[in-house]
């Protein structure tokens, strides 16, 4: 009898087994495997090379690029979007009349396709015919020249070539990041706090939290520390996943100086771009091994039992 | 009631046949701003010359990077399509995995293969191992294209025939108020701008196999770029937003391929715009890269006649009337004799910007292929490396070309 229904669940869960091994287990494994050889597309044959492709990796000034670029998109895209994101939902939660207006304009970005609208964010960085240059152009001569360094420089010389300088180029690629993905958030947000007991503020406000910024630290921010977590690793693997932007911007190269040569582009340009399977390979097994850290990390505060409901 | 029936099923059997007659071959090529326009002037006569040949385009390519290696994956995948346009230097990698098939035999059935005006000069920069594996479709060079109402705002009045000249030029223009005097086309395909200095002093960029970037010419391309960059202080703009500001007449002097013309000059703002040729290092270039591309045959169809009717498309495009309009349309040469003499006699007296690259077709030399399977890797070494140069990132040239030394010969065969 019990092996019978050990088989029914054997039997039962074979298919999501089945596919999960199909399309998800032996992918990775392929991968993984190739990150030892260079393979290249359209050869017969290809050589085992060890860890010459993480060696490389780790040596070479380009993947130290690639490391910076995509750390910095997302520590810093990340805490601003969860952050941009809470805040919208908590104005929006206060909000009597135009709540749902406000909600669609705030969750239009992400609807969009980044890549359309990285050509509709190409045209406005344009450096001399952009409608961000030529803004700024409008400050020129009033008192923001004086009192703003940047606006001087500009006027007297010319404003930054947004997407071909270094200095920015990365700083443009995270706001666009933040503009697109924090309506996302919000949305997760604008959930949670559904979720959040209104006898928990009463109850605290007859404990003596009289300011809203007690109420916030003391009853909504715990109550929210399930959605906080998940929010946060989403944000997260979405920000190492960053790839439309960079790719329409800078099809070739990876931005000015590398500096926005994030994780994804750098697979697409290795083992798409050029074939070198073995080193696309190799990147791919890193940037697993991070979301697989962060997986972890996840489920190890979940366990932790943020969970208060 | 009969014969009208027996007339139906007559049409009918007609139209079966006319469907079945019907081959239909797929056809994809690069940089849709650029030919766009001439692929759909040409159809109406092909497809009056053709009825029964029907071309399906496939989604352009980016650049002819993008289309090399699309093709390699698609003949991976086993979804080629008939006929390809590739770009010239890229052509050498699809003979060698054999994805290219010659047209020797095909020609071979041609009565009057010369005389249509394809010539052994054009055909030899498609020629591997002996055979003909490309038809030229457009060749182009690096010219000067001058804003001359810019210029002479500036104070300049004639134009530069030395990159010093040039120099010079984004001197006096900056201290008469020119913000932006210069574009200088490095970013074109990644390489062919560093082929073009180093053409420019008689120096290939490879050589018995091995890549010269360790030579004296090579270090002399990389500092007169470096002076060109830093003297003109050249904002580092991206290639379509460089023409796009050209079109708008805010760039002085853009150097670039002369394949843009027709682009550039559909797109033109309110300006006298003139082309001039390629300056050179201290004397008149010796040399300049031929850029441009060739169709292929890459049909794995067993049908004789869907191989025929590639041959067709591809001999149509690129001979007689199709191939001149490549010249109408696009600022590219049209590497036909017969096209070239007869079509477009007149054409370019009508025409002088796109004379200046016919004028420099003396100096027409292979756009170099790297060897080995990684070309294209080595061409991104190779823009990483001037893009440095550019963005002000790398100072020292010597330091900066011994890097470059050292990554490409990391990419080379038997490294």
């Amino acid at each position: 009898m019990e092996r019978r229904q050990r088989r029914a669940a054997w039997a039962l869960t074979l298919p999501a087994v089945v596919l999960m091994g199909v399309i998800l287990l032996l992918p990775v494994t392929v991968a993984a495997v190739l990150s030892f050889t260079d393979f290249s597309l359209g050869n017969d044959s290809f050589n085992w090379v060890g860890f010459k492709n993480y060696d490389r990796l780790f040596t070479r000034s380009t993947y130290a690029k690639m490391f910076v670029a995509t750390f910095t998109y997302v520590v810093t895209v990340v805490p601003i979007s969860v952050g941009l994101g809470l805040g919208a939902a908590l104005l929006i939660q206060s909000l009597g009349r135009f709540r749902e207006l406000y909600k669609t304009i705030y969750f239009l970005p992400v609807m969009a396709t980044l890549l359309a609208m990285s050509i509709a964010w190409e045209f406005m960085l344009h450096p001399s015919i952009g409608m961000i240059n030529r803004t700024l152009e409008l400050g020129c001569g009033t008192v923001l020249e004086q009192v703003w360094p940047f606006m001087a420089n500009g006027c007297a010389k010319t404003f930054p070539v947004w997407l071909g300088d270094k200095r920015y180029a990365i700083w443009v690629i995270c706001f666009i990041g933040i503009w697109q993905g924090f309506g996302f958030n919000m949305v997760l947000y604008l959930a949670g706090l559904t979720g959040v007991h209104r006898e928990l503020y009463h109850a605290a406000e007859m404990d003596g939290a009289k300011s809203g910024w007690e109420r916030f630290r003391l009853v909504t921010w715990p109550a929210l520390g399930p959605t906080t977590v998940f929010v946060v690793t989403i944000s997260c693997i979405r920000a190492f996943q960053v790839f439309d932007t960079v790719e329409a911007f800078w099809p070739q190269g990876g931005g000015p100086n590398k500096s926005t040569y994030v994780m994804m582009f750098a697979i697409f340009e290795k083992g798409v771009q050029q074939n070198l399977i073995g080193a696309g390979a190799s990147i791919t097994v890193m940037f697993l091994v991070f979301v697989m850290i962060l997986t972890l990390i996840q489920r190890w505060l979940v366990e932790r039992k943020v969970h208060y409901g | 009631m009969k014969t009208t029936v027996s007339a139906m099923v007559l049409s009918a059997i007609a139209t079966v046949a006319a469907a079945e007659d019907k081959v239909t071959i797929e056809f994809a090529y690069p940089y849709s701003h650029l030919f766009d326009v001439t692929y759909e002037a040409m159809m109406p006569a092909f497809k009056e010359a053709h009825p029964n040949i029907e071309v399906k385009f496939r989604s352009t390519y980016e650049s002819y990077e993008d289309g090399t290696n699309t093709i390699l994956r698609e003949a991976v995948s086993g979804n080629l399509p008939d006929v390809t346009m590739q770009g010239l230097n890229r052509q050498q990698i699809l003979v060698e995995k054999g994805i290219a098939q010659s047209l020797a035999p095909f020609i071979a059935k041609e009565a009057d293969f010369a005389t249509e005006g394809y010539h052994d000069a054009m055909l030899s920069l498609s020629t591997f191992g002996g055979d003909v594996h490309g038809l030229p479709f457009s060749v182009s060079l690096p010219v000067g294209y001058y804003n001359m109402d810019v210029l002479r705002a500036g104070g300049i009045e004639e134009l530069p025939t030395t990159w010093d000249e040039v120099i010079a030029a984004c001197e006096t223009m900056k201290a008469n108020g020119v913000q932006n005097p210069i574009f200088w086309g490095w970013n074109i395909t990644g390489n062919w701008f560093m082929q073009a200095l180093m053409w420019s002093q008689d120096q290939a960029i490879v050589e018995n196999a091995a890549v010269t970037l360790d030579s004296p010419e090579a270090l002399n391309a990389l500092n007169q770029m470096q002076e060109i960059f830093t003297k003109c202080e050249m904002q580092n703009l991206e290639w379509k937003a460089a023409l796009a500001s050209f079109s708008a007449g805010d760039i002085g002097m853009m150097f670039w391929s002369t394949s843009a013309l027709g682009a550039v000059e559909r797109s033109q703002g309110e300006f006298e715009l003139v082309t001039g040729p390629f300056p050179g290092m201290g004397e008149k270039p010796k040399g300049l890269p031929a850029g441009g591309n060739a169709a292929m045959l890459t049909s794995t169809s067993d049908d004789p006649r869907v191989q025929e009717a590639a041959w067709t498309w591809l001999k149509f495009i690129t001979s007689g009337e199709g191939a001149a309009e490549v010249a109408k349309t696009t600022g590219y040469m049209p590497p036909n004799k017969a096209a070239n003499e007869v079509i477009l006699a007149d054409f370019y007296d009508q025409n002088p910007n796109k004379q200046t690259a016919v004028d420099q077709l003396p100096l027409l030399r292979d756009w170099l292929a790297y060897p080995g399977d990684n070309g294209l890797a080595i061409t991104q070494v190779i823009y990483d490396g001037i893009e440095r140069i550019v963005t002000g990132d790398a100072t020292d040239m010597q330091e900066l070309q011994e890097e470059l030394v050292e990554e490409v010969n990391d990419l080379l065969p038997n490294s």
